[in-house]
């Protein structure tokens, strides 16, 4: 698991092979494009009669560059899934050509996962690229949540880094599970207390337990062969596993209670071992059974003193849970909730001996660093993996056992597994644009760096203290 | 297209006048504004009161909403507290919005007639005729333009004295020859849209030409490294100044940073390694390619870095020493007064520019030939889609609308400089968080 080396003890530099991987579903287009046929009959015929029958590529040249208008009869019989926006024919042709964003496409998702959200990942696990274009943002200001948060950059001294291309040496390695603070040592120079027990993965992104209503071989063997393909971890029932045989270093069988006897079925000894909540004789079993294996508590993200007592009888690596809106069981935001819990653990001495993973609400590339930054050391993904996948949403899906997606019918092994890599290559380019723009060297070192973040409150107070009107927060 | 140089010429021709049908029909409101049109940042009625600026010199009285956005934030929630109608200074008072750009004791002096000048914007991203319209229209209002990182078409050095050279990481077009042209150098550090990542020129865009003016291999696209390789330090930034100073000890020097928690000290750093102007580009400005993740997420919106510069250099008793220039969102007259107000001493335009010329704010600048409308592209077909005189008068008429604007902005909160405007943060008014941001206009990405 160990990124960096493979066997022969020869470096090779991580990579996520990416290719194309177009929609299997059909899904709207971003845009309709209407054309009034009589009025392009009219424009025709006024063209043909000033060319006086002649010119005919003046005639038939028509505005559009993206090949809305190119099919057998042109501008009869647009093609709006060619079409970017750009609204040159409608500047032409005012008067007959209209085109409106698509209200189909804008159903999409739900209140949360809107439709933006979901262009930007369906670009992104199509191609594995970065979203790149023109012109400069489009969006709200600020906002609530992670929209009322900016990551810092560096503008001139860079001891760290050597350059954009410098990005390539950005390490996004991070570490899951234990570091005692110190290590202790008899007279012969062996350790008398704890050691260090970790998982290394190559990115901060593991693949959590799709909820209930997406389930069924395939769609666990997507997610397992993609955590295999990219080094990283998926999060999978222990009932799924056994029946699947889908055992492997980088699957982790989450385990309920009532499930306790079936962890004996286990061929091998699994890495880490997700417990479905707190469970004294569940926690002792595993320990008993697989006393190297790391064990992981899912829950909820809960009070500080909660978290802390959790931690005293032994937990050391936190998979939290805020619903797939991002809010915890109190409506806090994810964002804060993550705050506190980084807070907690860092007040009681003891940050470096746990991990913080975190699902609920993180559901784009930008969201990776600023989860991390706020302190988590890794995202376990829930609906970005979903809608990767072309799942569609039934309502609103904020309750994450409730919540229905309904999957593609086509889905495929090879086409899923490639489109989650793609995501996840697309995402850590992206978390490496802002760490290379940071200065930093390595994710681990972005975990908890509040000094590189910006807070919309605070900035806000700061630049509009004194102005009529302006009332901090 | 294989058509002869006469056929190509109608083409461009009828486009050209359907464009321009085009544009005045919807800055006249003579067409309903297409459903795809604008966004929160550059709303529709943004989009098409800067249509008709452009062709006729003042602002809009149809009711189109040309002087805020919708974003819900920063300009979006900040109006003037204009005093009562009795109080306004008469429309004939002579009111100054001239500027001076270099407030040290030694050096060159130059003024500008209004606080504006025209951002960096490389020969590559945009045509060579869309630079020709920028300049000239920077002649006529004593004004400037800075080439970005891109070089000089020969086109351009006719109007050297109102083009400011720039120098950044790449180095595109730079050399004794270019700096010895410029009345103000300009070291870009950072760029608002894509801060701490460099510049990118997708290879489609990287002509024959525009890879001769840079030196560069046709058709492979081009990266600005970040940061600068020879600057770690002030100290290597004041060897930066000397040697454009040994070089042309007459230009300015402006210095171009993005806007990280520190701005502040970058300013300051700036100012004592010898910058005769500081300018702040924030996170939301334009750009020609950039990842849509730096747009939003890194570094500050300009106007949370403005106030925080301009008191720090206030407080460093620097203040007066050193102009600020801001840009990266500013869109408008009123955001030029409002960032004034929080203490800038003038604005940089860039995308308000393009806008005149008929950008739709579509975000495919960088796609395959570049902009559908002319503007971001060195295609030699669609690159003709803006002349230079066509685009000069319109640049021209949207700077006179915008003087118009500062101008009755002064006069109605009782000043009669731009300069008495600088850092009077208690002539503004916050709107509460929704502002003007209460619409459903959509984001088209």
């Amino acid at each position: 698991m160990e990124s960096g080396s493979n066997g022969n003890n020869r470096y090779d530099r991580y990579h996520i092979e990416t290719k194309p991987a177009p929609d299997i579903s059909e899904w709207p287009t971003r845009f309709t494009v209407e054309v009034g046929k009589i009025g392009l009959a009219k424009e025709l015929l006024t063209e043909i009669w000033h060319h006086k029958f002649q010119n005919w590529d003046v005639i038939t040249s028509r505005p559009c560059m993206y090949g809305v208008f190119s099919g057998p009869v042109g501008g009869f019989s647009p093609q709006p899934e060619h079409c970017v926006g750009c609204l040159r024919c409608t500047t032409e042709y005012p008067d007959f050509v209209k085109v409106s964003h698509n209200p189909e496409r804008k159903k999409l998702g739900d209140s949360y996962f809107t439709s933006n959200f979901i262009d930007a990942i369906s670009y992104e696990v199509e191609q594995g690229m970065i979203p790149v274009k023109g012109a400069g943002y489009r969006g709200k200001f600020g906002g609530d949540g992670w929209d009322g948060m900016w990551t810092d950059m560096s503008e001139i001294v860079r001891p760290t880094r050597d350059g954009i291309h410098g990005r390539e040496f950005i390490s996004t390695v991070v570490d899951i599970g234990y570091r005692p603070n110190m290590l202790t040592f008899d007279s012969q120079g062996r350790p008398t207390g704890p050691t260090p027990r970790v998982i290394s993965i190559p990115i901060p992104l593991i693949f959590d337990n799709p909820p209930p209503s997406v389930s069924g071989e395939l769609i666990w063997k997507i997610y397992s062969q993609a955590a295999n393909s990219i080094g990283s971890l998926a999060v999978l029932p222990l009932g799924a596993i056994l029946e699947h045989n889908l055992e492997s270093d980088h699957v982790i069988p989450l385990v309920a209670p009532e499930e306790q006897e079936n962890i004996d079925l286990l061929s091998g000894t699994p890495l880490m071992i997700e417990m479905d909540g707190w469970d004294e004789q569940l926690h002792r079993h595993i320990h008993d059974l697989f006393p190297e294996t790391l064990i992981c508590l899912r829950m909820p993200f809960s009070s500080s003193e909660e978290l802390l007592a959790y931690n005293k009888k032994g937990i050391h690596v936190f998979h939290l849970l805020a619903d797939f809106h991002g809010q915890g069981e109190d409506g806090e935001f994810v964002l804060d909730l993550i705050r506190q819990a980084h807070t907690a653990f860092v007040e009681a001495g003891v940050r470096q001996e746990v991990t913080l993973l975190s699902s609920g609400g993180i559901i784009a590339a930008e969201h990776i660093p600023k989860a991390i930054l706020c302190g988590l050391d890794a995202v376990a993904l829930d609906t970005p993996v979903l809608v990767s996948l072309q799942a569609e949403f039934s309502g609103e899906c904020a309750d994450r056992n409730e919540s229905e997606f309904n999957m593609p019918n086509n889905l495929d092994l090879d086409w899923g597994r490639q489109r989650l890599m793609n995501l996840t290559a697309s995402w850590r380019d992206q978390l490496l644009e802002i760490s290379g723009a940071m200065g930093l060297r390595e994710i681990r070192r972005m975990r908890g760096e509040m000094g590189r973040a910006m807070f919309m409150v605070d900035l806000e107070s700061e630049a509009f203290a004194g102005i009529e009107g302006y009332e901090y927060g | 297209m294989n058509t002869d140089k006469s056929t190509q010429v109608k083409i461009v021709e009828k486009h050209i006048a359907n464009l321009h049908a085009g544009y005045h029909g919807r800055a006249e409101g003579l067409f309903p504004a297409p459903d795809a049109l604008g966004d929160f940042r550059w709303t529709d009625d943004l989009i098409l009161s800067t249509y008709y600026q452009a062709e006729y010199g003042r602002p809009p009285e149809n009711g189109m909403e040309y002087r805020t956005g919708r974003s819900g934030g920063g300009f979006d929630v900040l109006d003037f507290k204009f005093l009562p109608k009795v109080d306004w200074l008469p429309t004939e008072a002579e009111i100054d919005i001239s500027l001076p750009l270099n407030k040290r004791g030694e050096g060159r002096k130059i003024t500008i007639d209004l606080p504006i000048y025209g951002g960096g914007m490389s020969y590559g991203s945009i045509s060579e005729q869309v630079m020709l319209s920028r300049v000239m229209a920077a002649k006529k209002w004593n004004t400037y333009i800075s080439t970005g990182e891109g070089g000089y078409p020969s086109g351009l050095v006719e109007y050297k004295d109102n083009i400011i050279t720039q120098v950044a990481t790449g180095m595109f077009g730079v050399n004794e020859q270019t700096i010895k042209y410029a009345p103000i150098v300009e070291f870009k550090y950072a760029q608002g849209a894509k801060p701490g990542l460099g510049g990118h020129l997708l290879g489609d865009k990287a002509t024959d030409t525009v890879a001769e003016l840079r030196e560069s291999v046709p058709w492979v696209s081009l990266f600005s490294p970040f940061p600068f390789h020879s600057v770690y330090s002030v100290e290597d930034h004041r060897k930066h100044v000397d040697w454009i100073k040994t070089t042309n000890p007459n230009a300015l020097v402006s210095v171009k940073v993005s806007t990280p928690t520190d701005v502040d000290m970058v300013a300051v750093g700036s100012y004592y390694a010898g910058a005769n102007i500081i300018h702040l580009d924030g996170s939301y400005g334009g750009t020609g390619a950039a990842p849509e993740i730096a747009k939003k997420n890194i570094a500050m919106p300009i106007e949370f870095a403005v106030p925080k510069v301009h008191n720090y250099l206030s407080n460093e008793n620097i203040r007066d020493e050193v102009v600020v220039m801001a840009s990266g969102g500013v869109r408008t007259a009123y955001d030029v007064a409002k960032i004034i107000a929080l203490g800038a001493d003038g604005a940089i335009l860039g995308t308000g520019e393009l806008v005149a010329l008929g950008c739709t704010r579509c975000s495919n600048c960088e796609r395959g030939r570049g902009c559908p409308f002319g503007l971001t592209t060195t295609d030699p077909l669609l690159s003709q889609f803006v002349t230079p005189d066509w685009g000069a008068q319109r640049i021209s008429n949207l700077y006179g609308s915008y003087a118009y604007q500062l101008r009755d902005i002064l006069r109605k909160l009782g000043l009669t400089s731009i300069g008495q405007l600088r850092g009077r943060k208690d002539l503004l008014r916050y709107l509460g968080s929704e502002g003007n941001g209460s619409s459903e206009q959509d984001e088209q990405g």
